[in-house]
């Protein structure tokens, strides 16, 4: 007999991992995937054990969310990939403050101007 | 034997899901994990459950395939099939705690409501999570428009 709750704990743990080593963003959603099956596993086989079936109710529910995430998850992998050429979140975030640090230099020449 | 057989299975993909660099290959492992995890529901008597978790992540699969080849760039790392065995031996490892560790769950007596009764009483909270579904499609569709118009002005 296996242990569910361990069984989960593992892949939560497996996915949690992946989340913090990997750059790429689809392996970040892979990761998230890996979170949310694990979650959900804990209301299913906790809710058989225990004859229950509000478990399998809110897995059902769950997916609503779930599906969101991987939405919007993806709507940015998109966008990255199609305006930036890359979808490694360390390059995007190198990317995001060089951004913002030409923004800041634009808006400070433009208030000297303003000044002179 | 067949419930520890998926566990080991589960463990297995789900860490080769993480650790491959290939997309494509991660994108596969991570469909052998939700397809043992709809067959594991299914053998603990959760039918519904397997059956909502195939045809969602079927969906999910497609559409992570799809930009797992066309968005992200292919990375130069080590041989597949090294990486591979190293994969395998460690979620063979991770999958050991779930098959020694054992303690017992505790049993809940009380009257048990039958499933649909218990979906129905939470159609409420089904209502709003639909709607928060498709918020999150609209902001999607936002978020890649106002992309393309930006390009279209630059």
């Amino acid at each position: 007999m296996i242990n569910y709750i361990v069984l989960s704990l593992t892949l939560m743990a497996i996915g949690i991992y992946g989340l913090l080593t990997r750059s790429s963003l689809l392996k970040v959603l892979v990761s998230i995937e890996l979170v949310a099956t694990a979650a959900s596993m804990n209301f299913v086989l906790l809710a058989s054990a225990t004859d229950r079936a509000l478990g399998e109710a809110f897995l059902i529910l769950a997916f609503s969310t779930d599906t969101c995430v991987t939405g919007i998850a993806l709507a940015l992998l998109v966008v990255a990939a199609k305006r930036y050429g890359t979808s490694d979140i360390r390059k995007l975030a190198q990317i995001g403050i060089g951004e913002i640090v030409k923004e800041k230099k634009e808006d400070g020449q433009e208030d000297a101007v303003i000044n002179a | 034997m067949i419930v520890e057989i998926i566990a080991v299975g589960l463990v297995v993909s789900a860490f080769l899901a993480v650790y491959l660099d290939e997309a494509v290959y991660s994108v596969a492992s991570l469909a052998v994990t939700l397809a043992l995890t709809a067959i594991l529901y299914s053998l603990n008597d959760s039918s519904f459950a397997a059956v909502f978790q195939f045809f969602i992540s079927t969906g999910t699969l497609a559409v992570l395939f799809l930009s797992g080849e066309t968005l992200t760039e292919k990375q130069a790392g080590e041989k597949t099939l090294r990486k591979l065995s190293f994969g395998l031996a460690v979620g063979l490892v991770l999958s050991i705690p779930s098959l020694v560790i054992s303690f017992p769950i505790p049993s809940i007596k009380s009257s048990v409501p039958p499933f649909p009764e218990v979906l129905w009483g939470l159609r409420g909270v089904d209502v709003v999570l639909q709607g928060l579904v498709m918020l999150t499609v609209a902001l999607g569709i936002a978020i890649v428009l106002k992309d393309r118009r930006r390009s279209q002005i630059d």
